[in-house]
């Protein structure tokens, strides 16, 4: 086994055991208590405001790339 | 919170695969839910479910992995990655429109994806050693430390976070869509996508940002969530949306470490 596989290998492991710990506990009051939250219950931005923007950033990226 | 407020709630998201009807149908009332408070979606049971997600991607993959370093030839397993892909698209679909369905279509959808990844992980791999293990290694990484500063609050979604991760994401769909047009019609697309230049590897380093601040947008869905008493089925579906937005990940660390190597 070389290093690469060694070294990625084990950042994937540690990774995993560290994803599937931290994923059972309630995220922290800071995260979970404060105004700015996402309201799932509303878009604040319009579809068309959404549509727009990826629009610009697209047509943006294009010219640079031209 | 009745499951009724949780409706309202996430009636409404920024992530494509979480839309207005998420929590439409299906629904257990609040009484229900006060009964049987198992019916509900917790963190744990999102967790196990993503684990058995995780875990079919891996054994579908290695089928087609194997397949092709058995036989050598690319050949063998491209029917394999193209009909993975097409029927994981038409699952992810499914999965969209009839979240109830999720706990059937969301393990079929991790089935598909995998034929569908360990035949280009192979590709990848048979031109790039050692390559697939550094995309494995880094996208499970930035999910791990996604989650930790997410969880910690480090990280804050708001609005106008998901209004600028939303447009991105639908921006990069629109220029992958566009090249794809322009290669049917034999234009070559749009060459700097595929680059090794430093434009190209800029891009996919955005790329690959945008996919890791999806996974920001569905730690924040699968809390509010739990938090708010949705339907079991929701553990399933927001698992699912996980693995979207892993998978999206993986190709695109994929990619760019394919582009990084073969300059």
């Amino acid at each position: 086994m070389d290093f690469n596989t060694l070294l990625f290998g084990g950042l994937s492991i540690l990774s995993l055991a560290v994803f599937f710990y931290l994923s059972r506990f309630k995220a922290s009051s800071r995260q979970t208590q404060r105004e700015d939250r996402i309201d799932w219950s509303s878009r604040q931005f319009s579809l068309w405001k959404v549509f727009l923007c990826c629009l610009v950033a697209a047509i943006g990226v294009a010219f640079l790339a031209a | 919170m009745s499951n009724h407020k949780a409706l309202e709630m996430f009636g409404r998201s920024g992530n494509p695969s979480l839309n207005a009807e998420t929590f439409s149908s299906s629904a257990p009332d609040a009484s229900f839910a006060a009964s049987a408070p198992a019916a509900t979606m917790t963190l744990q049971g999102t967790v196990n479910r993503t684990g058995i997600l995780l875990a079919l991607v891996f054994v579908s993959a290695s089928y087609t992995w194997s397949m092709f370093f058995s036989s050598g030839n690319p050949a063998t397993v491209i029917p394999w990655a193209i009909g993975g892909a097409v029927v994981g698209l038409i699952l992810a679909l499914v999965t969209m429109f009839k979240k109830q369905w999720s706990g059937i279509t969301a393990p079929l959808y991790a089935i598909a994806e995998g034929l569908f990844l360990g035949a280009i992980s192979a590709i990848f791999e048979a031109q790039y050693p050692g390559i697939v293990i550094q995309a494995v290694g880094l996208t499970l990484g930035t999910l791990a430390s996604l989650l930790f500063l997410y969880k910690t609050g480090l990280v804050k979604p708001t609005e106008n976070f998901r209004l600028m991760v939303t447009s991105a994401t639908m921006g990069i769909g629109l220029l992958y869509l566009v090249s794809m047009i322009m290669n049917m019609f034999g234009s070559g697309g749009i060459g700097f996508i595929h680059s090794n230049g430093l434009f190209g590897i800029g891009f996919s380093l955005f790329v690959v940002a945008i996919a890791a601040l999806n996974l920001v947008l569905d730690f924040d869905f699968i809390e509010q969530g739990s938090e708010m008493g949705a339907p079991k089925y929701m553990e399933w579906f927001g698992a699912f949306s996980l693995m979207v937005t892993l998978i999206w990940l993986y190709l695109e660390m994929l990619r760019l470490l394919a582009k990084l190597r073969s300059r």
